[in-house]
This record gives C-alpha cells, structure tokens and sequence, in this order.
C-alpha cells in the first residue's frame, strides 16, 4: 500500500506528546463537572419545580446537538462576551491572549456535567428506595442517609458507566483541534499536511487512542474489581 | 465584531432546512447497513467458533476506542489508497456519501453489536428450551419468541445510538461533505465568519429538533411494544 514508514514513526513520536495535553483537558473536564452534574443530578430526582424543568431543557439541548456545534458556538460566543465585558469594564484584560485549552475545557465541562448527571441520577436511581426508609427509621437526616447509605452503594453502579463516559470524553477531545488547542490530533494533522501524508497521520492518531482508550478501560476495569470485593 | 442580530438566525434557518434531507439521508442509510453489520457481529460474538467470536469482541473494542473524526479520515484518505493497491483502479476521492456512509456504519455496527447481544442475553435461556421443545426452528424461535421480548428493552438503546450517529454525522464536514453542518461551514466561509454565531444557533436548533422528533417516535414504538406487560418499579421518586 507504500505507507511511509519512517514518517509514520516520526509523526508517532511527535504526536506523543500531545497525550499530556488531551489527559489535562479530560481531567479538568471530569473535576469541573462533578458538581454541577451532582446538583442537576439531585434537582431532577427531587422533581423541584421550574428548576428542574431549565435543567431537562438544557439536558436535552446539549445531548440532542452534535459536540462540533458546541464547539464553534462557545468557541465564537465567549471571547467577544468576554471581550466586550472587558472593554465595558475598561479593564486591561486580553482575551486573544486566552490559552486555547481554557476553551477546551470550557465547553467539554458543560458537555461532560450533562452526561455525568445522566450517570449520577441513574446510579442513585437503582438504590433501593427501602434503603431511605430504613436510615430514617435509624434517625438518620437526610444528609446522612445519602452520604452513608445511598452514595457508597450508588458509586458501585456508578463505575462502569462512569469509565464509559471517561473514554467517550477522551475520544471527544480529539475535536479540540477545531479550537487550535495542540493536542495528538492537531500535531499529527500538521505534520501530515507538510506532505500530504494524511494516512499515516491519521493511523498514528488511530494507535495512540487505541492504547490511550484501552488502558483508560483497564483502570476502570480494575477500580470496578476493587470496589466491589469490599 | 458585528452586534449580534436574530434576524440572520431565522433567515440561515431557511437556507439550511433544505440540507436536513442530505443529513437523513446518510443518517437512514447508516443505519440500514450498520444494523445489518451489527447484526452479523453479534451472531459471531453468540457462535460457538471462536475466531468469529473474538473477531466481533476486537471489532468492538477498536471502533469503541477510535474517535469517529479519526475513523472517517481513516476511511476517507485510506480506502482509495487501499482499492488503488489491491485492484489497480484510481477511485480519487469523489464520491464523499460513500465514505461517510461507510464510517457511520462501522460506528453503528458496533454498538448494534452490543444491543443485539444485550437483548439476546436479557431473555431467559428458559424460553428458547421451551420453544426447542415445541419444535421451533432457530428462526423461528428468533422471530416469535425472543424478538417480541427483547425489543422493548431494546428501543430506547436503539434511539439513543441513532441519535448518537446523527450527531457523529456532523463531524463528515471536515472532508467536505456537503449536508447541515457541511452547509454551514460553506456560509460561515461565504461571510469570512461574520454571523457565525447566528449560523451555529440556527444549526443547533435544527439538529437538536432532529434529536426530539427521533426520540418521539421511538416512544411511540416503545409504547406500542410495551402492551400488555407493566413494569411495577417503573415511576419512582426519592421524596421520602
């Protein structure tokens, strides 16, 4: 098929180094998404009212829409709001000087606290509803009951969905080129675009998610066994 | 920067409404073959031969671990290089529905594959004893006894990845597909990225209306195939 090996393993090695910066923006995504997602989470099982419905439309609008889109939105909204709060402000503040991966990080925590909080509801949701009844009838208060009873028991259903999640995420860093942030994606199709030697680029970038996803899994797979030997 | 104005939205809207039938279109297609595919894959991974069944299980586990924007360019750039070696015909980089079909259908296939086998194995082995022993052939059995009972289990996971897909459909514009998002990057280029933020609203609007009418009719499925069984623990809240 004449791949070019040698660039093949060149492009492999640049693009090495870009896994630091799509592991940063999947963990700050994950941590800035825990409460907000814990919140909605609990505000759509408690059914409390006009919040909960804000919460189902803005569930709904980011699950329905592609992640591209989200993207070029808040990747053309916020520096001009930013911008012109600055300018308004009459602060010295330069947004085109904003790290790209702050964008990032910005939309994938938005999108990665709507999906987390599918995860939450649905794990808190397998807890048997008996399991209140019986810390209220042990004089728990509610806050207790869900930090003693219900969460330990929801984080065991939480695991695996919570690794699924963690790759999809991962995976989806990968459009974080569209942002100019210089993760595996950018580097490799930089690379490829000096020669056009696409193919190889891209079977780099194919590699290293493979291994990068597969091991994602494996940590996962064995935080599972651990928890749930207790 | 221009001051944002509403106007543009409503009037991008009605350039990108035509473009919905070029998205469905892949999108429809996809999902024929992906389930045709995904339905051949969780046959292997459900056979007794142990090449198929590891086969489907590292086809699974590949596609689950490959963005979709890194399989279509994949299939994009090396499936002319691959037919050029293997048959010596230039096949050049026309024909961009076929490859983006294809990449959507690998995707689809292997989630199909999961649903399938998931669905399968929800059923009690019980039934398929109790439908061998009323002399019912596999297809048979298949057809009368464990689709009926699987499928409602089966719909809403079968929704949520056809949603999936349409929006995976968004990323062929970066090999210059003409459909919604294709359209809207042609636009956004046209005005050298004025409005761009009117275009984008008017799309997301278009897509995430696309997403609700798919899960409307796939509730409307749903009901129909729920008649007659009654799930006891169905409604619940945690108001003590």
């Amino acid at each position: 098929m004449g791949l070019n090996l040698p660039f093949l393993t060149k492009t492999f090695m640049l693009a090495l180094k870009g896994i630091p910066v799509s592991l940063e923006i999947t963990i700050l995504s994950l941590l800035f998404a825990v409460i907000p997602a814990y919140y909605m989470a609990l505000a759509r099982l408690y059914h409390i009212k006009i919040l909960s419905q804000i919460i189902s439309i803005f569930i709904s609008f980011i699950r329905g829409t592609p992640i591209v889109i989200q993207i070029l939105f808040i990747y053309s909204l916020l520096p001009s709001l930013i911008n012109a709060a600055a300018v308004r402000t009459g602060s010295s503040f330069n947004i085109f000087n904003t790290h790209p991966v702050i964008y990032a990080v910005v939309v994938f925590s938005l999108h990665t606290s709507v999906m987390l909080s599918e995860v939450i509801r649905a794990s808190i949701s397998t807890v048997d509803n008996g399991q209140f009844d019986a810390s209220y009838a042990l004089g728990m208060k509610q806050s207790q009951a869900f930090r003693l009873i219900i969460m330990p028991q929801a984080v065991v259903e939480a695991v695996p969905n919570l690794g699924t999640l963690t790759v999809n995420l991962f995976k989806e860093t990968s459009l974080s080129f569209l942002m100019t942030v210089q993760d595996i994606t950018a580097i490799a199709k930089i690379e490829a675009s000096y020669g056009y030697n696409y193919i190889e680029a891209y079977i780099d970038i194919f590699i290293i998610y493979l291994i990068m996803c597969s091991l994602i899994q494996l940590i996962f797979y064995i935080a599972e066994r651990i928890i749930t030997r207790k | 920067m221009r001051p944002f104005d509403p106007v543009y939205i409503v009037r991008y809207f009605y350039e990108l409404v035509p473009f919905i039938g070029r998205t469905l279109q892949v999108m429809i297609l996809s999902v024929i073959c992906g389930t045709v595919c995904g339905a051949l894959l969780a046959w292997a991974r459900l056979s007794s031969s142990r090449t198929a069944r590891s086969f489907s299980v590292v086809y699974v586990h590949i596609i689950r671990c490959t963005p979709s924007i890194v399989l279509l360019f994949i299939v994009y750039y090396g499936l002319p290089k691959l037919i050029e070696s293997l048959t010596g015909i230039r096949t050049g980089y026309n024909g961009k529905l076929l490859y983006v079909t294809i990449t959507l259908s690998l995707l689809f296939a292997a989630a199909m594959c999961e649903l399938f086998r998931a669905a399968y194995s929800a059923v009690d082995t019980g039934q398929k004893d109790a439908a061998f022993c009323c002399g019912f052939t596999p297809f048979q059995t298949a057809y009368l006894i464990i689709i009926p009972q699987a499928l409602t289990a089966a719909i809403p996971v079968f929704c949520n990845e056809v949603i999936a897909l349409l929006k995976q459909g968004a990323l062929a514009f970066t090999i210059g597909f003409i459909d919604l998002m294709g359209e809207t990057d042609v636009i956004v280029a046209r005005n050298y990225g004025a409005h761009g933020l009117e275009v984008y609203i008017a799309l997301a609007v278009i897509y995430w209306g696309l997403s609700i009418i798919i899960e409307q009719i796939a509730g409307i499925f749903e009901q129909r195939t729920m008649r007659g069984k009654t799930f006891p623990d169905e409604k619940r809240s945690l108001k003590a």
